[in-house]
């Protein structure tokens, strides 16, 4: 099994206020790792660390055996759209484009042809029992629907890590649960998960491991 | 209150970028408002405010007695008696402007209560054999020193008059005189009369003047001259540049006043969530709108008036430039209207601008307000956004290209703005070529380069005995001649017609004259009963191109076609060009003196005009050469040209900073959409690409339609002028763009939108992923 996430020592800080202090953490390829903590406990910051959404004040951050630290800017957005698939808790869509141009969106930067970026996503829709809401669009959806086109999107590119920052938090029970079941069958089928939540019933559910912070260090 | 100015101060110093931006672009625009304000108050009526300001005379009274009297009724002022004189000074008697004949006034200075004479090179005659000669000042002043250093000290001479030095150049726009000298001086040069120069109280129109006229002492009285015909005058030569001026003027200001409603709706548009928040906390929908038009108005307020003194400071020496050079003077007087304007029209405008959309924010419920921008929102452009999705251009491009579809609103505020833009480049653009090539046409100075006539024995000087034929060999012998064309100039009558024309008999090289630019109609002379006219003197005649008329000279007649019509008058101001035969067929027994005739002369390229012109005095110190190439330059077209420059450039930038904003605006409404795109792998350049692509896309299609309005606007100005002028403009002047002009006007337009839209893309690519999606 390989390494996939190897944090050492990171520390963050945002003016006065250490958001993150000496975090050392691995996730192994294959793994789902929750994060969980109570407000304001790094939880997000520890995730922007690893999707290279931010930089750490002190530490190391490698994913996939690739030192963060040592990317550009330019090198930072070319990894995240190799290695790293994220899904926010409020979607993110762009209201302007169909729910299969949004996640065709993600192979298309990367300079897809656009017929075949939209059959990569046509296969998403499928596997994520969306298919008759490819053309729709964001306002016109609903939460979960909204959600598992975030999903798509973020493995559009089939990444090496699956983030997820609280991808339930804005939606109602049901769609939640399916949403869960979502990202329990793609790390039962290999994917690397780490997802930051702070439903217990989630981590429980969905992860292998949970990694709980307080006050921005890891205290199990 | 209080409430209402805390909450709007807050709000200027949370948005600082936002508060920048609208000072800046209400300053810039306010800048353009003024500026385009003085022009258009300059433009209207300028002959009559330097009129005016020089305290010109309305009517100039030439008497043959020294002592005329002086009094008549409704006079505000008067001036005078000045004693006059007409010299004739002879071609090589002094700089070429300063020959012919020379009313010469005495007077002991150039101020007084009539006619105050704008000395603007060197001082004026104060001592004896001094001379002021006039001149109609350049645009700028570098070229004003240069011209008074090669003027000053220069002599005119006069055979059996004592020899004079040129001690400075001054301007009467009333044009009372030539030249002036002191009174002492003037009497040693023997004065044959007197001129009194009146200022009515009522002398606005034609009537007024002739009741004026009439009202002056007849006692002596040899001529009057009314200021109208001055007027008439100069509408007719630099008065014709104003519609020009005029159209910078208004396009300025229709630009500036764009802007500032695109960026002002913009910035509350964009705060309609900060709205909510206000709303939700109790203030009441009046209040919030108060809280956003004081938000607006602060910055708006700075700006304006920093604006007024900008545009004032740049405008007076713009406006004295171009106003001078064409020769009004350089005082330019604008209204207090115009910075007024400035500084509160301005600011009234912003806040009605800004009331628009803050009214909708007063229909807004508090709710609906703070969802905006974070609830999904029906897109907009979906077809086009589907259609680019699935182009095979890079996908930053494509987003680019579809962005400026979801804002359709501020999207055409900022296409309008850059349209006028592009208009305003390509009208400047076409008016610089046309107004050069004017110049070209007029000066012809690739044509002909030295002009040499044998001087006239009777003044006194040195003269040739070689004949006419014998003076155009010598020429056409000398190293450097490349071309030589003979001109006798005499005026003869068209039969069934009064007045007599002028005709210029050519011989020798008269196709390589320069005249077929100035073609209007026809073509040039091919035979020798064919003759071209110039445009003025066809209208005069009543004749038409393809007309036959009969030249009468001495009772000899010669039946003569019309084969071309030129722009402007011949070389010594003639209405006729026709071949040598001609002549000798019309008067065989003439008696030509060889000083009748002038000799063009083109020389080879490289050659120095100034060694050549030597070199002919050398050949026979009888022949006086000269410069056919102006020392000043067309100061017509320098003042258009520096105009259509300083508004191109400032159209330009008002309209960047249009687009500046734009961009602004737009990275501040979708961070949240930037921040996901570059968390999903956008990079910086992708997402300046974006942003760029999204205004470049706007200023590659206002071209299309921004380049044939500039067009639309040349061709129709244009011909304006001419018919102002009485002249009519050769093909040339508007035949003046071609496919790479109006490719690099094209590009003017996507040039506007990429610098206006490159500093917030930068913005943009810079924008912090966790902080933009965190701060849900």
């Amino acid at each position: 099994m390989t390494t996939v996430v190897r944090l050492d020592g990171v520390r963050k800080e945002f003016g006065g206020t250490t958001a993150l202090d000496g975090v050392s953490l691995s996730v192994e390829g294959g793994e789902a790792v929750a994060v969980m903590g109570p407000s304001g406990c790094g939880k997000s910051t520890l995730l922007n660390m690893i999707a290279g959404l931010d930089r750490p004040t002190a530490g190391r951050v490698e994913v996939h055996d690739e030192d963060l630290g040592a990317l550009s800017e330019t090198g930072l957005a070319l990894f995240r759209r190799r290695r790293i698939g994220m899904v926010f808790q409020f979607f993110n869509l762009l209201d302007d484009l169909s729910a299969l141009d949004n996640v065709a969106l993600a192979a298309q930067l990367m300079g897809i042809r656009a017929a075949q970026a939209r059959r990569r996503a046509l296969e998403l829709f499928d596997e994520l029992g969306i298919a008759d809401r490819r053309n729709a669009y964001p306002a016109s959806l609903s939460g979960g629907e909204r959600q598992r086109v975030a999903v798509a999107r973020a493995l559009m590119n089939r990444p090496a890590l699956l983030l997820a920052d609280e991808p339930t938090g804005a939606l109602d029970s049901r769609a939640g649960e399916q949403v869960m079941d979502l990202l329990l069958d793609l790390n039962q089928i290999g994917q690397t998960l780490l997802l930051v939540t702070h439903d217990t019933a989630m981590a429980e559910r969905c992860a292998s491991r949970v990694v709980e912070l307080a006050d921005g260090r890891v205290v199990a | 209150m209080s409430a209402v100015w805390r909450a709007a101060r807050a709000a200027v110093r949370r948005r600082r970028m936002q508060t920048f931006v609208i000072g800046l672009v209400v300053l810039c625009s306010t800048a353009t408002i003024v500026v385009a304000l003085g022009l258009l108050d300059a433009s209207t009526g300028p002959f009559d405010r330097a009129f005016a300001h020089q305290r010109g005379a309305h009517v100039i009274a030439t008497y043959d007695t020294q002592n005329p009297a002086t009094s008549a009724p409704g006079v505000e002022a008067v001036a005078g008696p000045f004693p006059e004189v007409v010299l004739d000074v002879p071609a090589d008697g002094g700089p070429i402007w300063a020959t012919g004949p020379l009313t010469v006034v005495g007077r002991a200075d150039p101020a007084g209560p009539v006619d105050r004479v704008d000395v603007w090179v060197g001082r004026w005659a104060t001592g004896a054999d001094e001379i002021v000669v006039t001149a109609q000042p350049p645009p700028d002043r570098a070229d004003a020193d240069r011209f008074g250093g090669d003027i000053l000290g220069k002599k005119v001479s006069v055979p059996g008059r004592p020899v004079l030095t040129i001690v400075g150049v001054a301007y009467s726009l009333g044009n009372t005189a030539d030249a002036w000298v002191s009174p002492a001086t003037m009497a040693a040069l023997g004065p044959s009369g007197s001129q009194v120069l009146y200022r009515f109280r009522h002398a606005a129109d034609r009537a007024e003047v002739d009741a004026a006229i009439a009202s002056v002492p007849r006692d002596g009285l040899t001529g009057t001259q009314s200021y109208l015909t001055r007027k008439a005058e100069v509408a007719a030569g630099p008065g014709t540049m104003l519609p020009f001026l005029v159209v910078f003027g208004v396009l300025g200001l229709v630009v500036a006043v764009l802007i500032v409603a695109n960026v002002v709706s913009g910035a509350v548009i964009s705060g309609f969530r900060h709205i909510g928040v206000l709303k939700a906390i109790g203030f009441t929908p009046r209040q919030v709108v108060l809280v956003y038009l004081v938000m607006v108005s602060v910055p708006s307020a700075a700006g304006a008036v920093l604006g007024t003194a900008l545009g004032t400071v740049a405008a007076r020496p713009l406006l004295a430039g171009a106003f001078q050079g064409l020769g009004f003077g350089a005082r330019v007087d604008t209204g207090l209207w115009v910075p007024l304007t400035g500084a509160l029209g301005v600011p009234v405008l912003v806040a009605l601008v800004a009331l628009v959309p803050a009214r909708l924010a007063h229909r807004l419920s508090a709710a609906e307000a703070i969802s905006a921008g974070s609830a999904p929102k029906a897109g907009r452009g979906l077809r086009v956004q589907r259609a680019l999705s699935g182009t095979r251009l890079p996908r930053a491009v494509s987003l680019g290209l579809g962005l400026p579809f979801a804002r359709p609103g501020r999207t055409a505020l900022t296409m309008a703005a850059l349209l006028l833009g592009v208009t305003t480049v390509t009208f400047a653009g076409g008016l610089a070529t046309s107004v050069i090539r004017f110049g070209d046409a007029v000066d012809r100075a690739d044509a002909v380069q030295a002009q040499v006539r044998p001087s006239n024995p009777d003044f006194g000087r040195v003269s040739t005995d070689r004949t006419d034929p014998q003076v155009e060999a010598l020429l056409r012998g000398l190293p450097g001649t490349v071309y030589v064309t003979a001109d006798l100039t005499l005026p003869l009558t068209v039969a069934g017609h009064r007045d007599p024309v002028q005709v210029d008999f050519l011989r020798g090289d008269a196709t390589t004259l320069g005249y077929q630019a100035e073609l209007t109609e026809g073509r040039w002379m091919a035979a020798p009963g064919e003759v071209v006219a110039a445009s003025k003197a066809l209208k005069n005649l009543g004749l038409r191109v393809g007309d036959t008329i009969r030249l009468t000279y001495d009772g000899r007649e010669a039946p003569v076609t019309i084969v071309g019509r030129t722009m402007e008058a011949g070389i010594a101001g003639g209405d006729l060009f026709a071949d040598w035969s001609v002549f000798t067929a019309i008067a065989p027994s003439y008696h030509l003196v060889n000083h009748e005739v002038m000799y063009s002369v083109r020389v080879q390229p490289g050659t120095s005009v100034e060694s050549y012109l030597a070199s002919v005095r050398a050949a026979d110190p009888g022949l006086y050469a000269w410069s056919a190439v102006s020392g000043l330059g067309n100061t017509y077209t320098v003042s258009v040209v520096t105009i259509s420059v300083v508004f191109s450039l400032m159209i330009g930038t008002v309209a960047a900073l249009s687009v500046f904003n734009t961009v602004l605006l737009n990275v501040r409404e979708r961070r949240r959409d930037l921040g996901m795109l570059k968390s999903i792998g956008m990079t910086p350049r992708q997402v300046v690409a974006m942003m760029v692509t999204s205004m470049a896309v706007l200023g590659l299609l206002v071209a299309v339609a921004g380049i044939p309005a500039g067009i639309a606007a040349h061709r129709l100005i244009l011909p304006m002028v001419g018919r102002t002028a009485k002249i009519d403009l050769p093909a040339a002047m508007f035949h003046v763009w071609n496919p790479g002009a109006l490719a690099l006007m094209a590009l003017a337009g996507v040039a506007i939108a990429v610098l206006g839209a490159l500093l917030p893309s930068r913005t943009a690519a810079r924008l912090p992923i966790a902080e933009v999606l965190h701060n849900e």
